[in-house]
């Protein structure tokens, strides 16, 4: 188990120290001025030396120097009320791996003594070099949280950053009822949450007044960097608004006053693969359609652009047969045998036999239409799962 | 004549000229390109392009916030877009005219002008960390912290105009040599800070700015997020990303990036990615 002395004149401050230390899971040693650390440091191999600067005696500098001197290459963290950069460069010279300022919050210190004794000595740099690639952007891999980090923090589908509270109250109730939402009418609100929760997609406006939403963007861009950014924007006259905002780094735009139209187009787009169509192993699920009557055509629509990528999946784990659920689909109209025709083709062609899973009626259905006559139907999942097997 | 002499002389006269409110300061050739383009159009999204022009021009900012804070007292920290709001679309307007009558700044010198360059990609990319330090780490005033950090070398780009007037009359009138592009470098590092705190004084900038001209920039603990502080490290992360002219001490460097990441509270993660393609972000906004 890793070993950490701590060297402060200051009781409060060592007590504070090793109970930090301890809540770890770390042993922990104490020292108050550089004589009694360095009496300490021939006893015991520590692992971290956490040093104040200013002390009786031997203050942390030249308890840091002696040590050097002596060969003994311990990582050290100075901790202290010092801010002199002179001061702070001459114990970088000595080789400190970190600094913190007193007053310290507790997790800083928690993390800055994780980073010394789990990451590898901490000696990394922290400032990029230039290399191209402009503003931060979403879905940069090494921004990515931690996974400590990231379920630490809750997750939220939807922000929006808007001024007026009636846009986020409008947006709330067009979106579904599953779908979470947090709305903020300040950049300084939003950045807050930001730093606190995962987000989905964040939806910025272009118009807030003292707040220039490019630069809100980027920065919260630097806080989820896994997230779609969406301008919502008034139109202008401008012929080059859309690339105007994309160049801001938002990736689309939903434009006010929306309408349900513009917002499912949205929800199509950003949240609605897992509902459309799901699959495990070679078994397709169609999901209920949920809506207007006037909405199914692009429900079909949306499914038919899911199709092929999932088949060539299911193509792809060497399944000979597919089988597709229909229990939930809608029967209105053409449209299904329509797609069924579509897939039992798109299958063929992938090498893959296609049978259907389904109510009465859409077996009625299948039997109606000369093309999908001849598609393999089952009542239950059951059934055709032990067709297939 | 050495280049300590030059900048001893250079900032007699510079000064000077402040305190006698003769010194006329040019532009740079993309503030008059964009000036003149926003002067032409008349929708209400001008204004809004007008402030991100003066954004990017440490004099234009100056005088907007000069021009803004006029009748207002105290010590606020201010912002560009406060400035301008009290300037109103007309004052607004005034300052753009007045930018593009200026000369425009341009040396033959092509390593002198990919210094002056330099000063300027440098002076926005502090703007842009200190605004961005403060904000992802929580605190109020960010955008007063892009002002300060943009305006924190102000004393630069002044002697370099007169050093390019001064090049101007040497090279053309009387066919002479001019000096190098690092003479020309270290005249502009020796003389600066007094010349943008004289501007700062003369100018009556808000104290928190002044603050940030001092020579030594330091840290300032009772209050970790100062604009001080803010424009203190941003100007380190911006030296340590190679987005500077001159020489400057690593150590001393990474000694204020290792202070400031605890005095101001700026975790790994968020310091990487806004030091990411920095130099990038602030290119091409000089010509």
């Amino acid at each position: 188990m890793p070993i950490v002395l701590t060297v402060d004149d200051s009781r409060a401050v060592r007590t504070i120290v090793s109970k930090a230390v301890k809540d770890l899971g770390f042993e922990v040693a104490e020292a108050e001025d550089g004589v009694q650390g360095l009496e300490k440091l021939t006893e015991c191999q520590y692992d971290l030396v956490i040093l104040d600067v200013t002390m009786p005696n031997l203050d942390g500098p030249g308890m840091l120097g002696k040590m050097r001197g002596a060969g003994n290459m311990t990582p050290v963290i100075m901790l202290t009320s010092e801010s002199k950069r002179s001061i702070i460069a001459g114990a970088m010279k000595s080789g400190i791996t970190d600094y913190i300022l007193k007053p310290f919050k507790p997790e800083e210190l928690r993390n800055k003594i994780l980073t010394v004794l789990q990451g590898g000595g901490g000696n990394e740099d922290v400032v990029t070099s230039s290399m191209p690639g402009g503003a931060p952007a979403a879905g940069v891999p090494e921004n990515a949280p931690s996974s400590r980090e990231a379920s630490a923090k809750q997750f939220v589908d939807v922000m929006v950053v808007d001024d007026m509270e009636n846009v986020h109250k409008r947006l709330r109730g067009m979106l579904p009822n599953h779908l979470t939402m947090n709305g903020f009418t300040s950049a300084q609100s939003a950045l807050a949450s930001a730093r606190e929760r995962v987000y989905r997609v964040i939806l910025v406006d272009t118009d807030i007044p003292d707040v220039n939403s490019a630069v809100l963007a980027q920065q919260i861009k630097v806080l989820q960097p896994h997230a779609a950014f969406i301008a919502l924007a008034l139109r202008t006259n401008s012929a080059d608004q859309a690339k105007e905002l994309k160049d801001q780094g938002f990736g689309d735009i939903v434009y006010k006053p929306f309408t349900q139209d513009h917002i499912d187009d949205f929800l199509v787009q950003y949240f609605d693969n897992q509902d459309f169509l799901t699959n495990e192993d070679n078994i397709l699920k169609v999901s209920a359609f949920v809506g207007k009557p006037e909405r199914l055509d692009r429900y079909f629509g949306r499914l038919a652009q899911l199709f092929p990528s999932v088949l060539n999946k299911v193509a792809s784990a060497c399944y000979e047969e597919v089988v597709v659920d229909l229990a939930k689909a809608p029967t209105q109209g053409d449209r299904l045998p329509k797609l069924l025709v579509s897939l039992v083709s798109q299958s063929k062609e992938m090498g893959m036999a296609m049978s259907v899973v389904g109510t009465p009626e859409i077996q009625k259905l299948l039997a109606s239409f000369e093309e999908t006559r001849g598609i393999k139907y089952f009542g239950t999942l059951q059934e055709a799962r032990a067709a297939v097997a | 004549m050495s280049s300590e002499k030059l900048a001893h002389e250079l900032q007699a006269i510079l000064v000077k000229r402040i305190q006698s409110d003769q010194l006329v300061v040019p532009t740079i050739p993309a503030m008059v390109a964009a000036a003149q383009e926003v002067l032409r159009e008349t929708d209400g999204a001008a204004v809004k392009r007008a402030v991100e022009i003066l954004e990017r021009d440490p004099f234009l900012a100056a005088r907007a916030l000069r021009g803004g804070a006029k009748g207002v007292g105290g010590q606020k920290k201010p912002t560009i877009a406060e400035a301008v709001n009290r300037l109103g679309p007309r004052g607004v307007k005034a300052l753009l005219v007045e930018a593009t009558a200026q000369k425009v700044f341009v040396s033959r010198d092509a390593e002198i002008a990919n210094a002056l360059r330099q000063i300027w990609e440098h002076s926005v990319a502090v703007g842009v960390l200190a605004r961005d330090v403060l904000a992802l780490s929580g605190h109020a005033d960010s955008d007063a912290a892009y002002l300060a950090g943009l305006l924190h070398d102000v004393g630069k780009p002044v002697v370099a105009s007169i050093l390019l007037e001064a090049e101007r009359q040497t090279t053309e009138l009387y066919n002479r040599s001019w000096i190098g592009a690092p003479e020309w470098v270290e005249v502009v590092a020796r003389t600066h800070r007094a010349v943008g705190s004289a501007l700062a004084e003369k100018w009556q900038l808000p104290e928190s700015i002044q603050k940030c001209l001092q020579e030594n920039l330091d840290y300032d603990n009772s209050d970790r997020t100062s604009l001080v502080n803010a424009v203190c490290f941003a100007n380190a992360l911006a030296k340590k990303t190679g987005v500077y002219v001159g020489k400057f001490d690593p150590e001393d460097v990474d000694a204020i990036v290792m202070i400031g990441r605890s005095l101001i509270g700026v975790n790994d993660e968020v310091l990487k990615t806004l030091t990411k393609g920095l130099k990038d972000r602030v290119s091409g906004m000089f010509d």
